[in-house]
């Protein structure tokens, strides 16, 4: 199987940390940012083949940030995962054009499951 | 003689002394007393008396002549009658008095007086003619009814006072609640509006009363939502509770307003008219607001590094090593199962908190009923490792609901029966279709709950007192999910023994 790039953004460090940590078994390129700000340009560059997004960053949200991909003619169709602990997160993630979202705390398997069948 | 005094009297005796007979016989035949007194002797001396007068007084005629009318009077001297007559003897006029006298037994009666004077040639007062009336029945009668009037005018005032008592004790309620009061009448025009309304609003008493509610502050009040209220509402619905209305208003901006309205059905000049309530609920649901605002970003926050815990132990568990014994093993399974206890306490607070807010967010939608119950079951009997949840029945139906919400019920249900079963293996799930109900029970074979305490386990924050000490919990589980079922509107109940178990039972309506 072809290496994919994965990009991962949340605020909090712990987030990232437990993300890398799971996600580097899978094989994959893990890019991990904790400042969403800097994503535009950095999706832009890399073309990831999948991005996981955290809801409420400072600055930029996570939906704000998912509706700038969903109307980019070159990214839109870049499967985003959005992973929440907030109440009405799910109903945010699709309203923005979320692929799937995950509420935290979230089960690390089902995580796995959901990043392999959106490579797919 | 058959003249007397010049023709005017003609009688039929044959002398003077006949006709003077006559005459006495005609006066003692008179029901009126009548007297004559003689003025031109010392102190007016009463010279004659007919028989009424005798019977009027009770003295007899040989104690009556020789004194002056004013034996009569006893000693009830201050009337202002004897000044009356005293002035109309020296002036030599008549008059009428009704002057207190009393009978020879000391009886007081009522003398209704008339007096005249008689006059000589010369126009001297020679006598005075006295004709009296025994009024005392009238008198009585008279007095009795002014006493009945100033007693009816005294409880007159006493009532109007009662009145003006309970209107200023109304009035002082009505001043005092901190709820915006309109009394409108038939046609919406404002007859009263209290002081709480005028402040809210920032007007005037002179800009409000008499004004139609629509035209206020230059037609400000010309609320959509308040029209409807008034008029397709109200005649129908009357009194209406609650009824929320929002209008930004030009001088004091966005009001949240609560109104309840009541249309005086009583027959009377109150009829039709209309007592409008306004309660400003702007600042409250603000404060509401920024609660649940609270109490969310609490729960993220709280929430994400409880993530990170449950990932980590999860990355654990997937990599204990092989040496490892079996209780190092089991005590990462329970540190997974009390993080998952944190993050449900900290979901259930938070929807502890819109609840009661009303906040609650039902997002609807068909289901399958059955799929739904089997795989939360599944779920929970994944990590319910003592226990064997036993799946019976199928509705084959859906269901227009809060998936999530249900799974919320169900799974409470579930880990409730794992809860208070710790010696028992055995939990059944039952589900079937019950009229345009489905039905799920969960039975379990625990402890049971007190007969006094099936009622209260829906209340909020209740825990029954011998439970607590074995179970620790914060009684917010089952007020969840009555109200969730309630939402649905579905009914939740249990039944119960003390020491067999519990069936906890609810019903959705079908699609």
């Amino acid at each position: 199987m072809k290496e994919k790039k994965i990009i991962i953004c949340d605020d909090d460090p712990g987030i990232i940390d437990l993300l890398e940590i799971i996600l580097e078994d899978t094989g994959h390129n893990i890019i991990a940012e904790m400042n969403s700000i800097n994503i535009p340009s950095l999706i832009d560059k890399e073309i990831p083949d999948l991005l996981i997004l955290d809801l409420w960053m400072p600055v930029v949200s996570g939906d704000q940030l998912l509706k700038m991909i969903r109307k980019h003619p070159k990214l839109s169709g870049i499967p985003v995962i959005i992973i929440s602990a907030s109440r009405d997160g799910e109903e945010i993630a699709n309203q923005a054009g979320a692929s799937t979202f995950l509420s935290k705390p979230f089960d690390i398997d089902k995580l796995i499951a959901t990043v392999e069948a959106h490579l797919n | 003689m058959n003249k007397f005094l010049k023709g005017k009297f003609d009688f039929s005796g044959t002398s003077i002394n006949d006709n003077f007979e006559l005459l006495t016989k005609a006066l003692d035949a008179s029901i009126s007393g009548i007297i004559i007194t003689d003025n031109l002797q010392e102190d007016n001396p009463i010279v004659y008396c007919n028989t009424a007068f005798e019977t009027i007084t009770g003295y007899s005629r040989n104690e009556i002549i020789g004194h002056n009318c004013r034996f009569l009077q006893a000693q009830d001297r201050s009337q202002k009658e004897r000044e009356i007559l005293a002035k109309c003897v020296k002036e030599g006029k008549e008059c009428r008095v009704d002057i207190r006298n009393y009978r020879k037994n000391g009886d007081l009666f009522y003398n209704e007086l008339f007096m005249s004077p008689v006059k000589d040639v010369d126009g001297n007062v020679t006598h005075f003619i006295g004709v009296q009336n025994d009024v005392t029945t009238r008198k009585n009668a008279e007095h009795d009814l002014r006493q009945q009037k100033s007693l009816m005018e005294k409880k007159i005032e006493e009532r109007t006072a009662d009145l003006r008592d309970s209107e200023s004790f109304l009035s002082s309620i009505i001043e005092t609640v901190r709820e915006g009061l309109l009394v409108l009448d038939p046609n919406f025009n404002v007859i009263s509006a209290n002081y709480h309304f005028l402040k809210t609003f920032k007007v005037s008493a002179e800009e409000t009363v008499g004004k139609e509610l629509y035209k206020l502050g230059n037609s400000q009040w010309d609320i959509p939502q308040l029209r409807e209220l008034l008029i397709k509402i109200l005649p129908t619905n009357n009194p209406v509770v609650d009824f929320e209305v929002e209008h930004d208003f030009p001088h004091i901006g966005r009001k949240l307003m609560l109104l309840n309205a009541y249309r005086i059905e009583l027959e009377g000049q109150y009829k039709d008219q209309i007592l409008l309530a306004i309660e400003d609920i702007t600042e409250r649901k603000d404060i509401e607001r920024r609660k649940d605002d609270f109490l969310s970003i609490a729960s993220h926050e709280l929430k994400t590094p409880l993530t990170t815990i449950k990932g980590f132990i999860q990355v654990l568990q997937k990599s204990v090593p092989e040496q490892a014994n079996d209780k190092y093993q089991s005590v990462l399974d329970k540190v997974a199962v009390y993080v998952d206890r944190l993050n449900n306490l900290i979901s259930e607070l938070l929807d502890v908190s819109r609840i009661q807010t009303g906040n609650i967010e039902l997002h609807k939608a068909p289901f399958n009923f059955d799929k739904l119950i089997t795989e939360a079951v599944e779920a929970i009997q994944a990590t319910a490792h003592g226990h064997k949840i036993i799946l019976k029945g199928s509705t084959n139906a859906e269901v227009i609901g809060d998936e999530s919400h249900i799974i919320q019920v169900i799974n409470n249900l579930l880990s409730n029966a794992i809860k208070y079963a710790p010696d028992s293996k055995i939990i059944e799930v039952n589900i079937a279709n019950i009229s345009e109900y489905v039905k799920v029970s969960v039975k379990d074979y625990g402890v049971g709950i007190n007969s006094e305490d099936t009622k209260k386990v829906f209340e909020r924050f209740y825990r029954g007192n011998e439970v607590q000490k074995k179970f620790p919990g914060m009684g917010i589980g089952l007020y969840i999910c009555d109200q969730i079922i309630k939402n649905h509107q579905g009914t939740l109940w249990v039944e119960s023994e003390k020491g067999q178990g519990s069936v906890f039972s609810f019903t959705l309506p079908k699609n």
